[in-house]
């Protein structure tokens, strides 16, 4: 049993570990700033509760039981993936109000402009931006160029 | 038991060399402030797994406070980006 609870430590230290090695590794084939705030999100989201958790089993298995260590434990847990979610939601939010480039390929960028008025999407099919429900549909989209073009070309 | 948390804490110090070569190389302010993030991170988690080494009792506390915490630097930077703009 101890073994076992031994093994269940060390592969939630161990891949929470390697989850934020592997987003500072991420850092380097994102493009710009907001994928990179984008791809830190499993080291705060998963990788850094995992450590939580083996380090939760690990006072239980040496300690006992102790409703302080449990509180803790949960409100750290809890904590790490909304105050981190709101800290990146808040970063990014100032990235882009502070003027920094958003990668060319970014499509469809609603935060430069409206819907449908898009300069660098390329004819009507792309204009509608297609629902992801709706992408299935094969003749449904197909159809659509032709049916509904707001800009009449 | 004592190998796997060394591990864990080579693996962070990794995190943290990859982080900083990436500040160095990093044009914009918000790619920095995020590795800063990133580096804060990976230094709570080097903490923790000492404090699970030697066997002290507040390694769930650190965890704790710098969870709640760590919000503020980077709303400080995020703040600083958009020169006290909201």
């Amino acid at each position: 049993m101890t073994t076992a609870i031994d093994v269940f430590i060390a592969f939630c230290v161990l891949s929470g570990s390697l989850l934020v090695l592997t987003s500072a590794l991420a850092m380097f084939r994102a493009k710009d700033a907001l994928s990179r705030i984008n791809v830190f999100s499993p080291a705060t989201g998963l990788g850094m509760p995992l450590v939580i958790v083996g380090c939760y089993v690990y006072l239980l298995q040496r300690e006992g039981f102790s409703l302080y260590h449990l509180f803790i434990g949960l409100v750290g847990f809890a904590s790490l993936i909304i105050v981190s979610s709101i800290a990146s939601n808040t970063l990014s939010r100032a990235t882009l109000l502070s003027g920094s480039p958003v990668h060319r390929y970014t499509r469809p960028n609603r935060l430069a402009y409206a819907r449908g008025e898009d300069p660098h999407v390329d004819g009507p099919a792309a204009m509608h931006e297609p629902d992801e429900a709706q992408v299935g549909d094969e003749a449904q989209v197909g159809d659509e160029p032709r049916g509904d073009d707001p800009a009449g070309n | 038991m004592t190998f796997v948390f060394w591990t864990a804490i080579a693996i962070f110090a990794v995190a943290i060399g990859v982080g900083l070569v990436r500040v160095a190389s990093a044009k914009d302010l918000g790619s920095r402030a995020i590795i800063g993030d990133l580096v804060y991170f990976a230094a709570i988690g080097i903490l923790t797994m000492i404090a699970m080494l030697t066997d002290i009792s507040i390694m769930l506390d650190v965890i704790f406070l710098s969870s709640l915490l760590g919000i503020l630097a980077t709303i400080a930077l995020a703040r600083i980006l958009t020169r006290g703009h909201r």
